[in-house]
This record gives C-alpha cells, sequence and structure tokens, in this order.
C-alpha cells in the first residue's frame, strides 16, 4: 500500500468561487445540471450523480446578530472506516493503494444501498446508468501524479492535496495560527485518527462548529449496529421458536 | 441536520421484506410442528412448506426488478473484481464473497440458500401425499432444521439491514430486526390459518395451535414496536426526533396509527383472543397480513424521506 493521500479543505481560505466544482465537472465529464433554487449561492441542494463537489453556503446569524457566511467546499470524505464500502454488497465499493474508497463501475449493480449508509450523504444514484457513483479523488489523476482537479484548480489553495501525515500536520499548525488570530472556534474536523470513523482522508478545518456546515458531530459507522441489532434478533427468534414448540407440543390424552 | 441521502427503496422492496418475512415465518412453524408430531400436524406442516415456496418465489424477481442494472444481480454473491480490500472481515472465494457485516450480501446468501431448502421441503411433502406409505420425514427433519435458521435469518435480516445505514430513523432504533422477525412469525402463522380454514381443514385443535402462536407473536411485535420507538427517541440522535415525528404525527401518522396500530395489531390480537368463530379468526388473520405489511412499509417510508 502507497502512503495514504489526503485532501485539506481550509474553510478559512474559501471565497465561494466555486472553480473547483467546475474543475470536477470538466475533468471528470459530468454533464451540466438544471440549477435550483436553494434560497442562497449554494447549488445543488446536495451532492448529485453529476456534482461529486459541492461548495455549500450556510447563512448564519453571528454574535452581533448579523450574517455569517459559512462557506466550505464539500467533498467524500474517503472516510478510514467507511459507511458506503461496508455496506456494499456486490465488491464494487473498494481500498484503494493510496486509502481512498470508489465505486467500480463494472461491478456495481445499482442496489443503492451505498447511498443511505454514507454518513455524509455523499454518495448519489445515477438513474442513467443505473449505479452508484461518488468523488474519486481524480483516480485517473492519482496513478499519473497529478492530484485532483478541485485541488490543482482552487485559487486560493483552501483545497489542499497530498500526503495525509503531513497535510494533518500543517492543518494542526494553521488551527492555532488562525486562534491566535481571534477565530476562537476554529477546529480541525476529521482530522484525527483515533477519532470518528478512524479519521477522514478529507478532513477540514471549520470556522464554526460542525453543525453550522451541516456535518455530523460524532459520524457513526453506521455497520457497528449490525453485532447488536442481531442479538437483539435472535432473541426474538428465542421467544417464537420457543412459543411454537409450546404450541406444538404433544399433550397426553388431548389429541 | 446532518444532509444525508436515501436509497429511495420503492414499494417493491418493502413487498419483498413482508414475503420475504412471512416465507421465513411460515417455515419455521412448519419445521416445528413437524419436529414434534409430523403426522398429527400433518395439515399446518403441509400448508406451511407449500406457503414458504410460494412466498419466496416473486422475492427474487422484486429483488432484481429493482436493481439499477438488474443483469448483474448475480454480483451480490460474486464478482470478477480485482483482488482489493472490499470491507471488514469480508471473505474471497475465487469470485465469491462474503461479508459479515453487509446485511445485504448476507441477505442475497440466505434468500439462495432458504429458496433451495424451501423447495426440497415442499417437495418432499409433495412426494408423500403422491405415493401412500412413502416416509420421507427423515429427510424432512433434517431440512426443517438447517431451513428453519435460514428462515428465521431471512425474516429479520431486513430489519439488520436498515439499521447498518446513516438514516436517522433506522440507525437509532435497535430493535427492527427483532421486530422483523416477530411480524415474520405473526403473518406467517397468520396466513397458515387462514389457508387451513379456507381448506376446511381447521379442525382437531389445528386453529387453536396455530392461535397460540399468533397470540404471542403479536405480543411480541407490539412489544418490540414500542422499543423501537423508544430507542429512536431516546437516542438523541441527529435527525431522530424529527424523523419520529414523521412517523408518530406527520404524514405517516395515519398510517401507522391506523393501519399498523389499530386495525393491524390491536384489532386482530382482540378478535384472536375472544372469539373462535371461523369467520372473525378468518377476518383477524387478514387483518394481521395487513398490519404486518403496514407496519413494515411505513416504517421504511418515514425512515427514507430526507430531512432539511
Ligand atoms: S464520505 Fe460517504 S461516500 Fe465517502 S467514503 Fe465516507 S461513507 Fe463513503
Ligand atoms: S449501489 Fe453499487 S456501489 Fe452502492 S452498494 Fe449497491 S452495488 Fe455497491
Amino acid at each position: 500500500m502507497a502512503r495514504t493521500v489526503a485532501m485539506f479543505t481550509d474553510v478559512s481560505l474559501c471565497i465561494g468561487c466555486r472553480a473547483c466544482q467546475v474543475a470536477c465537472k470538466q475533468w471528470n465529464q459530468l454533464p451540466a445540471e438544471e440549477p435550483e433554487w436553494t434560497g442562497t449561492y449554494q447549488n445543488h441542494a446536495n451532492f448529485t450523480d453529476k456534482s461529486y463537489r459541492l461548495v455549500r453556503f450556510f447563512e448564519q446569524k453571528d454574535d452581533k446578530g448579523g450574517l455569517q457566511w459559512n462557506l466550505m467546499s464539500d467533498v467524500c470524505k474517503h472516510c478510514a472506516e467507511a459507511g458506503c464500502l461496508e455496506a456494499c454488497p456486490t465488491g464494487a465499493i473498494y481500498r484503494t493503494q493510496y486509502g481512498t474508497v470508489n465505486i467500480n463501475q463494472d461491478i456495481c449493480n445499482g442496489c443503492r444501498y451505498c447511498v443511505s449508509a454514507c454518513p455524509f450523504g455523499v454518495v448519489a444514484f445515477n438513474h442513467d446508468t443505473g449505479r452508484a457513483s461518488k468523488c474519486t479523488f481524480c483516480n485517473d489523476r492519482l496513478h499519473n501524479g497529478l492530484g485532483p482537479a478541485c485541488a490543482k484548480a482552487c485559487p486560493t489553495e483552501s483545497i489542499q492535496f497530498g500526503f495525509r501525515d503531513e497535510l494533518a500536520a500543517k492543518a494542526r499548525k494553521r488551527v492555532e495560527e488562525l486562534k491566535k488570530m481571534g477565530y476562537k472556534n476554529a477546529q480541525l474536523y476529521g482530522e484525527d485518527q483515533n477519532g470518528p470513523l478512524g479519521g477522514l482522508n478529507a478532513f477540514f478545518l471549520l470556522l464554526d462548529k460542525p453543525s453550522g456546515y451541516g456535518l455530523p458531530v460524532k459520524p457513526r459507522l453506521p455497520q457497528n449496529n449490525v453485532f447488536v441489532d442481531s442479538l437483539l434478533s435472535i432473541g426474538s427468534a428465542l421467544l417464537v421458536g420457543i412459543g411454537a414448540i409450546v404450541a406444538f407440543r404433544e399433550r397426553g390424552g388431548k389429541e | 441536520m446532518p444532509l444525508l441521502q436515501s436509497a429511495d427503496w420503492p414499494l417493491l422492496i418493502d413487498l419483498y421484506f413482508f414475503l420475504a418475512g412471512l416465507a421465513g415465518g411460515a417455515f419455521v412453524i412448519a419445521a416445528i410442528a413437524d419436529l414434534l408430531g409430523g403426522e398429527r400436524n400433518r395439515s399446518v406442516v403441509r400448508v406451511g412448506y407449500y406457503l414458504a415456496l410460494l412466498a419466496v418465489i416473486p422475492c427474487p424477481i422484486f429483488l432484481i426488478v429493482d436493481l439499477g442494472v438488474p443483469s448483474r444481480f448475480l454480483h451480490m454473491l460474486m464478482s470478477l473484481k480485482p483482488d482489493q480490500a472490499i470491507g471488514a472481515a469480508a471473505i474471497n472465494i475465487g469470485q465469491f464473497h462474503i461479508k459479515p457485516f453487509s446485511p445485504m450480501n448476507m441477505g442475497a446468501w440466505a434468500l439462495l440458500g432458504f429458496s433451495a431448502l424451501a423447495f426440497l421441503a415442499a417437495l418432499s411433502v409433495f412426494l408423500e401425499d403422491a405415493k401412500r406409505g412413502r416416509d420421507l420425514s427423515a429427510f424432512r427433519a433434517t431440512v426443517g432444521i438447517i431451513g428453519g435458521f435460514f428462515g428465521f435469518f431471512l425474516a429479520a435480516y431486513p430489519g439488520v439491514l436498515l439499521g447498518a445505514t446513516a438514516r436517522p430513523l433506522f440507525q437509532n432504533g435497535s430493535f427492527l430486526g427483532a421486530l422483523f422477525l416477530a411480524v415474520g412469525a405473526s403473518s406467517g402463522a397468520a396466513a397458515i390459518a387462514l389457508i387451513l380454514s379456507f381448506l376446511g381443514q381447521g379442525a382437531g385443535g389445528t386453529l387453536g395451535q396455530l392461535r397460540q402462536i399468533i397470540i404471542p407473536a403479536l405480543l411480541l411485535q407490539a412489544a418490540t414496536l414500542a422499543l423501537f420507538l423508544l430507542r429512536v427517541g431516546m437516542s438523541g440522535g441527529e435527525g431522530a426526533a424529527q424523523s419520529l415525528a414523521l412517523l408518530l404525527s406527520g404524514p405517516y401518522s395515519l398510517i401507522f396509527w391506523v393501519g399498523a396500530v389499530a386495525v393491524g395489531l390491536v384489532v386482530p390480537f382482540v378478535l384472536q383472543i375472544v372469539t373462535r368463530q371461523p369467520g372473525l379468526v378468518a377476518i383477524s388473520a387478514v387483518l394481521i397480513l395487513v398490519g404486518g405489511f403496514l407496519v413494515k412499509y411505513v416504517i421504511i417510508a418515514a425512515g427514507q424521506v430526507v430531512l432539511s
């Protein structure tokens, strides 16, 4: 396995230009879509099968009652423990040698389990091809040493691509700087490999709490439920089994 | 509010979950009746095994039709894939794969195994009926025991499958598998009772024995449903309260309270307790089937609504 790669998105540098969104569409040859009115500059409301990169515009009240814009360029997190990958019944979703998570389009049969299983609502179903799709970190570019198109296109270096360990060190330094500058809510999201989902390979520097960016505070791996839910099912099965045995047992004399 | 998406599984999948549960329930009941006295319980064994086979036949068809690429349904079990990591504890045997933490993959295997065993069980009943004196009970006992485990699995796994998603209503409930299993048992028993009373074979205390399964199964159904709602309500999970409200007081509340709870659970339960009149018992069985379908349908529908 090669060294794990990562994407570090520093929202303090994001200007909402959407160059990343356009670059993603161009490189991955994703067709245009009808724009939709979401109430803000954001388009679309969420990831689609044709938008793997999405600049989110959250309008929040700031401390003084004024408007605060939380901009964030969002993408598949390529989780170290990925709900989509664990859910996939076909083996279409796999971990690459770079540590990223990909959907093999030649194997996906369009069951859509991964769509419901991603804790971040990333995977979208493509009704034209009948398969699930999402960001690949530009897998073809990775193999040619180019790095993802979005990170290349970002004019402010809000999106940075590199080896995970190097980027994480950089991110930790940056968050300290920002705190010194007075951004008291500045925090990293997904950088900690001992944290939720074993860490995210696309991690973020946020200027507000995660919920201010529509991110779950503690994302959980859905498959962690399998064990307990199965035990409870077995309990249910035992009760049914005993009930049936009592009902059909041989009763002396009575027949 | 976390931004989630939904598989949007259609009615066809609810129907599959219902039929799979019914088939599993009917098989288990027939198997236990067979093991505890195949001759004495002949009518239940015959109807239960035939019903299990009939109910499972449409299942793979529903599943395949729902796929985005139906021709690839076999990929659920096997695919020509490069040698890459496809999940925790995944087992690859040649092109086949078993993913213990992917309930959909495990369910596909269970459906395959169950179908084969349901076929063998029904076939053995048929062969015995066709020729007087033929005794296949030893063979059927083996099939019944192994198939019984598959039947339980088939009835419960859809609930576990839903629990292993990021949908707030499913993810925080814990008891969906247990609930689905109870529904499988109640609907399996009710369907057998209904068919027996149509055939006029309810005599000899058979309907009474089935009632002895139906009543506790309905109690279990009510208990697991209540525990499920309680677990979701108390989880404090993000979005859980909102999706619970959709079910209990929002657009799905009518189907839930009137369909799944009152008409589909309470009324047939009371009927089972208070009356032995064949007509009313049959009506109660029909209501149990309706309720069993509706409770699955309405939970899945409410849980798949994308919150904003
Ligand atoms: S963010 Fe979602 S789609 Fe991306 S790897 Fe994690 S679970 Fe999979
Ligand atoms: S839709 Fe495709 S990628 Fe997603 S879980 Fe199903 S088979 Fe796997």
